[in-house]
């Protein structure tokens, strides 16, 4: 893992990907990234997205195609059929220009939205593997610019992209730097769970389901006894959770009743899994409701 | 994942969505996948979420209880999405759903269950070739 992974105020499971995210994701041969982009462009037909997906450079387009098959369903089949999912490349995406500038590529961006809008999508997102860097013989020092300066892109809310960097091509710094150079930095997998604490509030990334249950368990555990909150109540935030599951959330519910009075707790969560944890007996007024 | 087309023989009046052969691993990916094909389908939040809480429960029951491995298949009527799970296990009734609420404290068997009864439009219990199927479904409208 890298050490601004570990810290990085953006972190968030592929599932709670939205409109306007500039996300970073770093992958290897322990997490190859493939259910991440897969998940991301289900995801994003689903919302009625337009996606594209500049793969891997030194895989062909059937090769990424078959990835993407290999998996998924019918999802994929009809997002080909009606021109909504679209593989690509950056040496093609940046054509007639075959030099790479951050100017090009910003402005193609900025046309595929505009299509996209004009077609009816209900946003673009794009998976772009940084293979392309090396391909293009491209400056890193020019893609890191790049990254740095792409806020613009993503301020109305209608693009979001993926920047996938493999971490065997790139010098560690330049992964550092990247990383915290954007504003969101995706789990490297499905199914992963990240529980972090800090003044009094667990903050509980990715999946809670039975796998994870008793790491999720113990981070409850330690949230009770851990130092006195300075807002006089514990806090489980679940805001960047993407699946809890009944396991998780019964565990919750046992919180909620096993706190003492003191030092009481509150959870902070969509709609989704406040309506899971009423169901399953907790106490409405403990539920911080958003969005 | 084994990979199967959705290619199955669907049953009268209905579309196959999915058809996936899964074990513990293949959980995380199912989920995503369900919850697509949900979104498509039109099943609004914040019932397409307990959907998929329904899906993982009855999926990590066959992972705990039936073997570890199952088949899912998710398909559309005209008025529902519906989950089935099949299994190679020892088989059970809907006799060990609780009727009432399972208390939070202690481990309850069919708690998942349980909830998936509660939160879903339709829930049954029947035996398969070897094992069980459990059907779900919730109304599209």
């Amino acid at each position: 893992m890298l050490a601004g992974d570990e810290h990085h105020p953006g972190t968030l499971p592929v599932q709670r990907m939205g409109p306007g995210h500039h996300a970073f994701l770093c992958y290897d041969d322990d997490a190859p990234g493939w259910d991440v982009l897969a998940a991301f462009v289900w995801s994003g037909l689903a919302r009625g997205e337009k996606v594209i997906v500049l793969g891997p450079p030194r895989l062909t387009e059937a090769q990424v195609r078959s990835r993407l098959q290999e998996a998924p369903g019918p999802l994929p089949a009809s997002g080909y059929e009606r021109a909504q999912l679209e593989l690509n490349s950056m040496r093609e995406l940046i054509l007639p220009d075959r030099r790479f500038t951050a100017d090009r590529q910003w402005q193609r961006i900025v046309e595929e939205s505009r299509a996209a809008r004009e077609q009816g999508f209900t946003g673009l997102r794009t998976y772009i593997d940084m293979g392309w860097v090396a391909d293009l013989g491209a400056d890193l020092d020019l893609m890191m610019d790049r990254e740095r300066r792409a806020g613009h892109l993503f301020t109305d809310g209608f693009y979001s992209e993926v920047c996938a960097y493999d971490r065997r091509r790139f010098p560690e710094p330049v992964l550092e730097s990247m990383c915290r150079a954007h504003p969101e930095n995706l789990l490297p997998r499905l199914g992963h769970l990240r529980c972090r604490h800090g003044d009094g509030t667990l903050c509980v990334i990715g999946e809670a389901d039975a796998v994870t249950h008793g790491r999720f368990a113990r981070a409850l555990a330690d949230l009770l006894r851990g130092p006195e909150p300075p807002a006089g109540f514990l806090t489980v935030d679940l805001s960047r959770t993407g699946f809890l599951g009944v396991e998780s959330a019964t565990e919750l519910v046992l919180l909620l009743d096993r706190a003492p009075v003191h030092r009481p707790v509150r959870i902070r969560c969509r709609e989704r899994h406040a309506g899971l944890l009423r169901r399953l007996g907790a106490d409405p007024a403990a539920l911080d409701v958003a969005g | 994942m084994a990979v199967e087309s959705a290619g199955g023989p669907p049953g009268i009046g209905e579309e196959l969505l999915l058809r996936r052969r899964f074990g513990s691993a293949d959980i995380p990916r199912l989920r995503v996948l369900v919850e697509s094909c949900a979104a498509l389908c039109g099943l609004p939040e914040p019932r397409r979420g307990e959907f998929v809480v329904a899906m993982d429960a009855v999926a990590g029951n066959v992972v705990q209880h039936a073997g570890g491995h199952g088949l899912l298949e998710l398909a559309r009527t005209a008025k529902e999405l519906e989950c089935r799970v099949t299994d190679r296990g020892p088989g059970f009734t809907e006799d060990v759903i609780p009727d009432l609420a399972p208390g939070v404290n202690g481990a309850c068997r069919g708690r998942g269950l349980w909830l998936t009864r509660l939160i879903t439009d339709r829930l049954t219990v029947a035996s398969g070739p070897a094992g069980s199927i459990v059907t779900f479904a919730m109304v599209l409208y």
